[in-house]
């Protein structure tokens, strides 16, 4: 069937965004390909429209349970029912149950961990595959931000399979991961569909602050006089809840969202800030992945990001429905010195590493000992790759390289913040790209940021309201 | 109630005979032979781990205000007891409604299921078929999809009497005007986005680590009206194998396994690989929760009869003072005899 009547008919749309066809068509033609999309592109689309031209089953490969889980909800919710998630959260006997017939499935998602298990490569033989996917292709980098070690497994598992081709997906690759991905994928001539990572509706702002207490006033202002809905980064778990408060103080409606919190209340805010109850965000950069909203109009750092490749990552989720959208850092001074310290707080120390290898020797569990070295989970996973394949003293040159690199990706953002030139132009430099046309409104350097927002005002006062009892429990059930 | 309500009730039941941080141990329901004993002999099985969570610091700053307060004092043993200032003021409290040693935080199974229950009808009654669940266990998601499968979710008299069930239970349970806020606002549904702690704190002019006790309460109490009632069927569904069925701990059943199947304490200690005094933790346990634990088997019951005698003359359960009075016996059978002779709710 030609790939158009078949987007018109399966999926509703009258044609392709842009980058999307390019790579359709090479995935139907069996090539690797490695598609370079920004953020709210339709990089599912990518793997979707092939699958019904295809025989078979096609494999993705998807490094976060919420991601995945939330993938297969809304494809079931557009009518494919022979789609499944295979992860960890699984009950013993449904996952049997799911393996046992795993031709089934037109789709079938699989987490990094769950597909180097024991056993599974056996069931992927026995089905036909008409295509793997892998999600979020930059966690295979060492370099990247997201690093994750159970994909660089990945290529050992599917030269053990005969494979069909390979579609790695990512929103955000330099040459570095680009790199990493065809080495450690085993990518055989990929065809590489680089579309350009300009978001001409974003603009962006760098605004030097002395100090924190005149950010907190920055952002004060800017809120009542600019519309939401918004997300402020911040550094730390406390400082998102202290911030929230304060801005709450102001009459602003606002909630902060941290991995500390409850998962109850995480919902409850995702819901909120969907439905649009709640106008702002106060946010560690545990929120965002995963979260549908298409008109977030400003997005705003209250630090420095460790790596240009996660600002862009986080900022790439305003103005998803491409009207303007403002994304402003504000930076002081100490602000380099606390990155760096998260930064080096979040990779294993040598002693560190040291007492977590002994206590291991003292058959401690991996995860208390990791607790008792004062590890983080991502610190554990990381070693916990490399402790397999090398000595402990490889392990730590390994880490102090780690360091090394994260401290010259921290350096290429503060130069970044620094720059002289266009902001615009200096991001799509980071990833070789060229820059266009500027849009109207480029960035503050060019002196032409976000002037259409502070005419749009609207209010971002809360209006929720408590019922009384009987009538919330009558407006729930009847 | 609060926080340092609690610690104050908790100190004035055992009165001089623990330190504060028995109070800690209480509450977060630690599972130590020693807090296990406290909480038969002191009468405190109500408080039992309703704050799994509880950070030193939250408690110390609890215990400190009481302290500041005038309304308890440590003395030089560093036991903690109640001031003359302090009994009037735990006189004056109402009584509360917990049942920790009941639900041991199986409370939130309950919660958990009832709400994703609530969301699901409700949804559904609008004929919106698909949601993003506000829980994510797995096991309360196989739970709820169990009890709705066959069920007419759609209808929406269907949601009326789950509605109607949850409005004569929050009634019956006679909770106060905030708990019936808290409870129906931490539930969520069609159009209706539930409430975060702090919304709620915000609004109810408490704060969030107030409310969440008052939480607890509330599904203790809705627990109390459910489990026994005969006209709230789909609640009671979703009370399955909530209270729990065993008071003692996993590592006790075994033991208890063992020692029913005749192995002796020593030979348990063998088989277990554990340590002595971990396995007569776990008889102590047995004693005071199995009343046919064969006590005679340890002491013979004239000792028996005379600690039990002496217990109630002086007024205390403190071992050390037992011991000097019975240089015979040994700590592991004061324990068993405080255990099976004075616990068990007497």
């Amino acid at each position: 069937m030609a790939i158009h009547k078949l987007l018109k008919e399966r999926f509703g749309f009258d044609q392709f965004r842009v980058g999307q066809e390019d790579v359709i068509r090479d995935v139907i033609a069996g090539k690797d390909t490695i598609a370079i999309l920004p953020t709210g592109i339709g990089k599912s689309l990518c793997y979707q429209l092939p699958a019904y031209v295809l025989e078979g089953t096609v494999l993705i490969v998807s490094p976060l349970v919420a991601l995945m889980e939330d993938q297969v909800a809304i494809m079931k919710r557009n009518g494919e029912k022979r789609v499944v998630a295979l992860n960890s959260f699984l009950t013993y006997s449904e996952k049997n149950r799911i393996m046992a017939e795993l031709g089934r499935y037109k789709f079938i998602f699989i987490s990094p961990e769950m597909l180097v298990q024991k056993n599974v490569l056996a069931h992927f033989r026995n089905i036909h595959l008409s295509l793997i996917v892998v999600d979020e292709a930059h966690c295979i980098s060492q370099w990247g931000f997201d690093f994750r070690p159970d994909y660089l497994r990945l290529g050992e598992f599917f030269g053990e399979l005969n494979r069909p081709g390979i579609l790695a997906l990512t929103a955000t690759a330099d040459d570095k991961v680009k790199a990493d991905i065809c080495r450690y994928l085993q990518l055989q001539l990929p065809a590489i569909h680089q579309h350009s990572l300009d978001r001409p509706n974003i603009s962006y702002s760098i605004v030097k602050i002395e100090n924190g207490m005149m950010k907190t006033d920055w952002i004060k202002n800017r809120l009542v006089a600019t519309p939401g809905p918004g997300i402020i980064y911040v550094a730390s778990r406390k400082r998102a809840d202290e911030l929230s408060t304060l801005l709450q103080g102001e009459g602003i409606s606002v909630a902060s969202y941290h991995a500390g919190k409850e998962q109850e209340d995480r919902s409850f805010i995702q819901e909120q800030f969907i439905t649009g109850e709640i106008s702002w965000i106060c946010a560690t950069n545990a929120f965002g992945m995963g979260i549908h909203k298409d008109d977030i109009r400003q997005v705003i750092h209250e630090h420095v990001p460790q790596a240009i490749a996660s600002y862009i990552q986080e900022v790439g989720r305003a103005g998803r429905d491409g009207e303007l959208s403002a994304a402003t850092l504000l930076f002081s001074a100490d602000d380099e010195g606390r990155t760096r310290f998260i930064i080096q707080d979040d990779i294993p120390q040598e002693w560190e590493i040291k007492h977590y290898e002994s206590l291991l020797a003292e058959n401690y569990l991996p995860a208390e000992a990791a607790e008792l070295a004062r590890i983080s989970e991502t610190g554990k996973r990381v070693i916990d790759y490399y402790i397999e394949r090398m000595s402990i003293e490889g392990v730590i040159i390994r880490m102090n390289e780690l360091i090394r690199e994260k401290e010259a990706q921290l350096q290429m953002m503060l130069r970044l913040v620094h720059s002289e030139k266009c902001i615009r132009e200096e991001i799509l430099g980071f990833f070789g790209e060229a820059c266009g046309m500027k849009p109207k409104f480029c960035c503050s350097v060019c002196g032409t940021a976000d002037g259409l927002l502070l005419d749009a005002q609207k209010p971002n006062v809360s209006d929720k309201r408590m019922m009384d009892w009987e009538e919330r429990l009558t407006g729930l059930l009847g | 109630m609060n926080l340092n309500s609690i610690l104050l009730t908790i100190i004035g039941r055992i009165d001089g005979e623990r330190t504060i941080y028995a109070g800690l141990h209480l509450l977060r329901g630690k599972r130590s032979g020693q807090t296990l004993q406290d909480v038969e002999y002191y009468g405190l099985k109500e408080f039992f781990g309703i704050v799994p969570k509880l950070t030193a610091e939250r408690f110390d700053e609890a215990a400190k205000q009481l302290s500041d307060w005038g309304f308890i004092s440590t003395m030089d043993d560093s036991f903690v007891k109640l001031t003359e200032q302090g009994r009037v003021e735990a006189g004056k409290l109402p009584p509360y409604r917990f049942n920790g040693w009941d639900y041991r935080g199986r409370e939130m199974i309950f919660f958990g299921r009832l709400s994703l229950a609530v969301q699901t009808v409700s949804n559904f009654k609008a004929g919106e078929k698909s949601f993003m669940p506000a829980q994510k266990d797995r096991d309360i998601q196989s739970f709820v999809k169990m009890l709705v499968h066959n069920q007419p979710i759609s209808d929406p008299l269907f949601a009326k009497d789950i509605g109607e069930e949850l409005r004569l239970c929050i009634t019956r349970s006679e909770m106060d005007e905030r708990q019936k806020i808290i409870i129906t606002h931490r539930l969520s549904g069609f159009g209706l986005t539930g409430w975060t702690w702090d919304q709620l704190a915000d609004n109810l002019k408490l704060n969030a680590f107030d409310i969440r006790l008052l939480f607890i309460e509330t599904l203790h109490m809705m627990l109390a009206v459910i489990i026994p009632s005969t006209d709230l069927p789909f609640l009671r569904k979703i009370t399955e194998s909530v209270k729990v069925s065993t008071y003692l701990t996993d590592s006790s059943v075994k033991t208890k396994q063992l020692f029913d199947r005749g192995f002796s304490l020593d030979e348990i200690v063998t088989a277990r690989n554990l340590k002595k005094s971990t396995i007569e933790d776990h008889f102590v346990e047995m004693s005071i929760n199995d009343e046919e634990f064969p006590l005679t088997q340890f002491v013979s019951a004239e000792d028996a009869e005379a600690v039990a005698g002496k217990v109630k003359e002086i007024g205390t359960r403190r071992l050390r003072l037992l011991k000097s009075e019975f240089e015979m016996l040994s700590y592991f059978q004061l324990r068993l005899i405080l255990g099976a002779r004075t616990g068990g709710g007497n």
